[in-house]
Parts: structure tokens; sequence; C-alpha cells
């Protein structure tokens, strides 16, 4: 009697996690069906080569180019993680390995304050502040500009990342083991080249994993970015010039989608694409590590 | 003695017909209840909320929801069910009507072109004002590119021209005060009706536009801190006259009124809803079309003339 009852139990949690995981792979593959779906109007009607690669964005006289806003978010993404990468890792490696934990954990605080700020408070905060600032350096370095361009939303998406890429970096890092380092220590490394050597070597992989989520939560982020990009629908030359993402495209316009005939279809087509480059970017960083031999045994 | 017995029943019958008017009333007061979600334009925002404020008064029971997002959104909403009652300040179009879309209009007001208090020509700008074939140059061509080429004097300082991110009633009145669609107004887009404002409150070289309400400050009907209201030289004689003067809220209500300002960028303002209006929803618009046309002042909007208001009643059903 005690055994089978110790079975069924076993038993039934081992179906009950094969249906979360069954769930949410489903969840994802509905959500992707239904998008191409709801996009299949335009793509009938409008070539996908003019789609992708048009910069001309008039849905009342019909033309729907979507090249001005995938090249927007392409952009205002990179210019993030350029600004956001060097500065988290040298943060989470000056947190674990030069402070104690003190420090540490009223860094970490602060961190999980930031995360958790809503996207429109940092959108009001881009308004007030980042975006007289780009106009200030512009005007130092002789570019007009009002200040809402590529450069204040990537450095708004920068602010907005930043917690997310420190709080796994940090525990990435101090899963690498004492003695490794003291290891290289006492075989008369200096502290830098033990962390260059030795610690970023072993933990080369989670860094990478926790890059691509920040990126994953930048190509997405809508409100605070939609708030100082400018939103002009055409392909910036500078970074002071203004840009317009996917996801701020179809933000301010699904009001619309009830009286411009494909106009829902055209932004369906747009949530496609930015679900595709989110989940082409992450596919292709997966075969990067894989490929690189970090991966794949447990 | 009779005649006591007869005052005491006058009185007393008095009495009862006033409480029986009473219970009357209390009935009908206490009727409406229930939930009303209403969302969408900007510029019909403040008097939406005046309107909640008021109706919840009189009829303690029910519960009103109002957000801003914009018209668009304010149609969607509608034409997808999501809430009782869209707030639309631009035209409906044909493929919305289509859609079994159901309307009335409740007050009117305008979008008004606005600049920095500290522009670098506002001297001109107050004597002159501008025109619409400036308004063409800086939004549509956007072969204005320095704020000497619009006043005729010599000043080489960069336009900066602003416009409206959301699908919203402002930019398409705007839009086609000048003959076209929101789609191809040029310009900085920004989000919502205090987005623009604040964006132009703080670049010198801005110009932008704006809502009645979002243009000139409720409480002094001055323009908001740091804006300066550009009256349009209607009659192109190179000077602001008297009626096309915008300094007060007041004045700007007037020109307004009197057809001196262009319609558009004057517009009425619409309720939407899909089909027809229902329930405590229905009791609302009644409310707003009779008894909330007097709050209209006090915030700040024209009232709509008064056989519109009757050909409203009869479409909501009276």
């Amino acid at each position: 009697m005690d055994t089978s009852r110790r079975r069924l139990k076993d038993t039934f949690a081992r179906i009950s996690m094969r249906a979360s995981v069954l769930f949410i792979n489903v969840l994802g593959l509905a959500i992707f069906c239904g998008l191409l779906v709801k996009a299949g109007p335009i793509l009938a009607r409008v070539p996908l080569v003019e789609l992708l690669f048009s910069t001309s964005w008039h849905p009342m006289k019909g033309s729907f180019g979507l090249f001005p806003f995938i090249v927007g978010t392409a952009e205002v993404t990179l210019i993030a993680m350029l600004i956001s990468i060097p500065l988290c890792l040298l943060c989470a490696i000056y947190l674990t390995e030069y402070v104690g934990r003190r420090s540490r954990e009223a860094a970490r605080f602060i961190i999980d304050i930031l995360a958790g700020i809503p996207s429109v408070i940092y959108g009001l905060f881009g308004v007030l502040v980042i975006v007289p600032v780009v106009r200030a350096i512009g005007e130092s370095m002789d570019v007009q500009t009002t200040g809402y361009s590529l450069l204040a939303g990537g450095l708004i998406l920068a602010i907005m990342v930043i917690p997310f890429i420190i709080s796994i970096s940090l525990e990435v890092l101090r899963m690498v083991p004492g003695e490794d380092r003291e290891s290289a220590l006492a075989l008369g490394a200096t502290k830098w080249e033990t962390i260059k050597h030795v610690v970023l070597r072993k933990a080369y992989r989670g860094l990478l994993a926790s890059v691509v989520l920040g990126f994953a939560r930048a190509f997405g982020e809508t409100m605070a970015v939609l708030m100082v990009v400018g939103n002009v629908a055409e392909v910036p030359s500078s970074v002071f010039d203004p840009a317009y993402p996917l996801p701020a495209l179809i933000a301010n316009n699904y009001g619309e989608v009830m009286s411009i005939p494909l106009y829902d279809s055209a932004l369906m087509t747009a949530a496609f694409i930015l679900m595709s480059m989110v989940a082409g970017f992450s596919l292709t960083a997966h075969y990067a590590l894989q490929r690189i031999g970090l991966q794949g045994h447990r | 003695m009779l005649v006591l017995i007869f005052i005491t029943q006058v009185a007393l019958s008095c009495e009862t017909s006033a409480a029986e008017h009473k219970t009357r009333r209390d009935a009908v007061a206490a009727e409406v209840k229930g939930k009303i979600r209403v969302s969408g334009a900007w510029a019909l925002y403040p008097m939406m909320v005046k309107w909640t404020e008021e109706f919840k008064r009189v009829h303690p029971e029910v519960r009103i929801d109002v957000s801003a997002g914009g018209a668009g959104k304010g149609v969607a909403d509608a034409l997808s069910g999501l809430v009782d009652i869209g707030m639309v300040s631009r035209e409906l179009r044909p493929e919305e009507m289509a859609q079994n879309l159901f309307f009335v209009p409740v007050v009117k007001d305008a979008v008004f072109p606005t600049v920095n208090e500290n522009n670098p020509v506002i001297r001109e700008l107050t004597r002159m004002g501008l025109t619409k074939k400036a308004f063409l140059a800086l939004w549509v061509t956007g072969s204005a590119k320095n704020w000497g080429e619009l006043t005729g004097v010599s000043n080489s300082q960069k336009v900066r021209v602003y416009t409206r991110s959301d699908s919203c009633g402002a930019a398409e009145t705007w839009a086609k005060y000048l003959g076209k669609d929101q789609e191809d107004l040029k310009g900085v887009a920004v989000y919502g009706d205090p987005g623009v404002a604040e964006a132009v409150r703080r670049d010198r070289s801005g110009i932008g536009y704006n809502n009645l309400n979002y243009a000139y400050d409720m409480k002094t009907g001055r323009p908001v801190a740091g804006l300066h209201v550009v009256a349009i030289d209607v009659n192109g004689n190179g000077r602001v006259d008297p009626e096309e003067m915008l300094g007060t809220k007041e004045q700007a209500m007037r020109a307004v009124q009197s057809g001196v300002y262009p319609s558009p960028p004057a517009r009425d303002l619409y309720l939407v809803t899909k089909g027809a209006f229902k329930g405590p929803a229905r009791e609302f618009v009644k409310w707003i079309l009779k008894d909330g046309q007097k709050y209209a002042d006090d915030i700040g909007y024209l009232r709509i003339n008064t056989s519109q208001i009757k050909a409203a009643l009869r479409k909501v059903g009276e």
C-alpha cells in the first residue's frame, strides 16, 4: 500500500512537470502561429520584399514598407548593448572580486530597485533628463537635434537593461570556485590576470547567456523608448536623428487598426518580424555557444 | 374650524405629492448603476473627467472608468467592445462607419499651433501670426528651415517641428486643415498631447500643436507656462487682427465660436460606440447631452448648438 502511494505521487509529479513544459512550449508556438495567421492578409497582397525592404510607410495610401522600423529596432538595441555590456561586465567583476559582502549586498539592493521601476517612469526620466542631455551633446558637436533621437532611445534602453545583465553576471561570477582563483594567485598571477585568464574563462558561457537575455529584453522594450526616440519613419542617418523601432510602431498605431484596411495585418506582420528577430538572435547565440563547445552537457 | 380642516388637508396632500415626487425621483436616480468604461481622445479627457464627477454626484451607484490613449484607440476599443463609450476628436472614417459605429457630437474645441514663449522671433509672431502656407511649409513639405523664412526677418535659427506619434484626433484634425493625413505630417513625433506641450516648452526653437485644454491653463486662462499660442493670420493681411487673437482662452473660444478660427482645426468632439448606447452608458450620454452641457463653459469647451443636441438626443433614443 505504501509503495504504490509513493509511486503514484512520483508519477503524478512527473506528469505535471511534463505538462508544464508542454504548456509553455505550446504557448510560444500559439503566439507565433497566431501572428502568422493575422499577418496573412497583407502577406498575400503585398510582396514580402516590399514589406521588408521598402522605406515608404504610408498606410492610408497602401504602402507598407517596414525597413525603417527593422533598422530602427536593430540600431537602438545595438547602441544599448554597446553601452551596457562593458559597463555591466566591469561592474559585476568589481562587485565579485574586489569588494566585501556588505557592499555587494547594498549594490544588489539598488540594482533590484532599478529592475523594478516601471517602463513609463523610465520614459518620463528619459523625457526630462536624457533628451535635454542628448540635445546638449548634439549642440556641443554642432549638430542640430531635438534630443528625441536614436541615441536617447539607446541610452534609456541601456539603463533599463543594466540591472538584468548585472544580476545574472553576479551569480555567474560567484559560481567560479575560489580554489581556481587561489591557484592562479599562488602561481604568481596578478589580480587582473587571475580574473582575465581564470574567472572569465570559466564564466564565459553564463556571461554570454546574460548578455543574450539583455538583448532580448532590449529588443522588446516599448513605452520608455517610444517616449524619447522621435518616432519618425525614416532610416536614421546619425545617432542624433529620430528613429522608429517596431515595438513603438505597434504601440502608437494599434488605434488605427479598425479604420485602415490591411493596417492591422501590417502591424501583426511587424510583430511577427520582431518576434522572429528575437528568436533568431537567441537561436544564433545558442548555436554559437554549442559550436564553441562550452554547452551541450549539463 | 372647517377652514382649518381644509388648510390641513391641502397641506397634507402637498406634502404627499412632494414625497411621491421625491420617491419617484429617487427611484429614477437609483436605477442607474453598473460600470461604464470610457477611453479615447486626449482632447475630450478633461471634459469627460468633469462629467464623470458630476454624474456620479447624481447617480452614486454607478462606476465610471476613464482612460486616454488617442482618438484611434477610442474607436478601436469601442468597435471591439472593450469600452462602452469611445471619445473621438476627429471626423469618423467611412471604414469605421461601415463597422456599425454609432456616434453623437457632445462639445466642440480646436487644435492650436504653439511655440515656446522665448522663441527667437516671438515679437514678429505675436504681431503677424502665421499663415496656412507657413504651416504647410513646416509640416508637409519641410521646406521652411529657419525662423527668419517664416517671419520675413533675418534669423537663421533652425525650426524644430513636433507632431504626435500616437494615432490621435489632434494630429488628424491638424493634418485635415492642411489637406493631408496624420501620417503625412513631418516632424519629431512625441507621445500624447502633454508630451508635445512638454517638448515645445523645453525647446526654444520648437513649434507644435495642442488641443485647447492643453495649450491653455485651465485656471488662469492664459497659455500654459512656457508656451505661446500662435495666431493664424486667416485673412492674410500680415498682422493679427483683434478677432484673430489667441492670447487667452476666452479669445480663442470666441474666435472659434465666431467662425474666424477655421474649422478644421476647430472641430466637433464625438462619443462613439458599437451599434448603440445601452444601459448605464446610454443614461450617461443622455445626461451629457442635457445636463452635462453647462459644465462645458467652466472647463473650457464650446457647446454644440441646440439643433445638434436635439438631433443627437433623437438618435440616442429619448
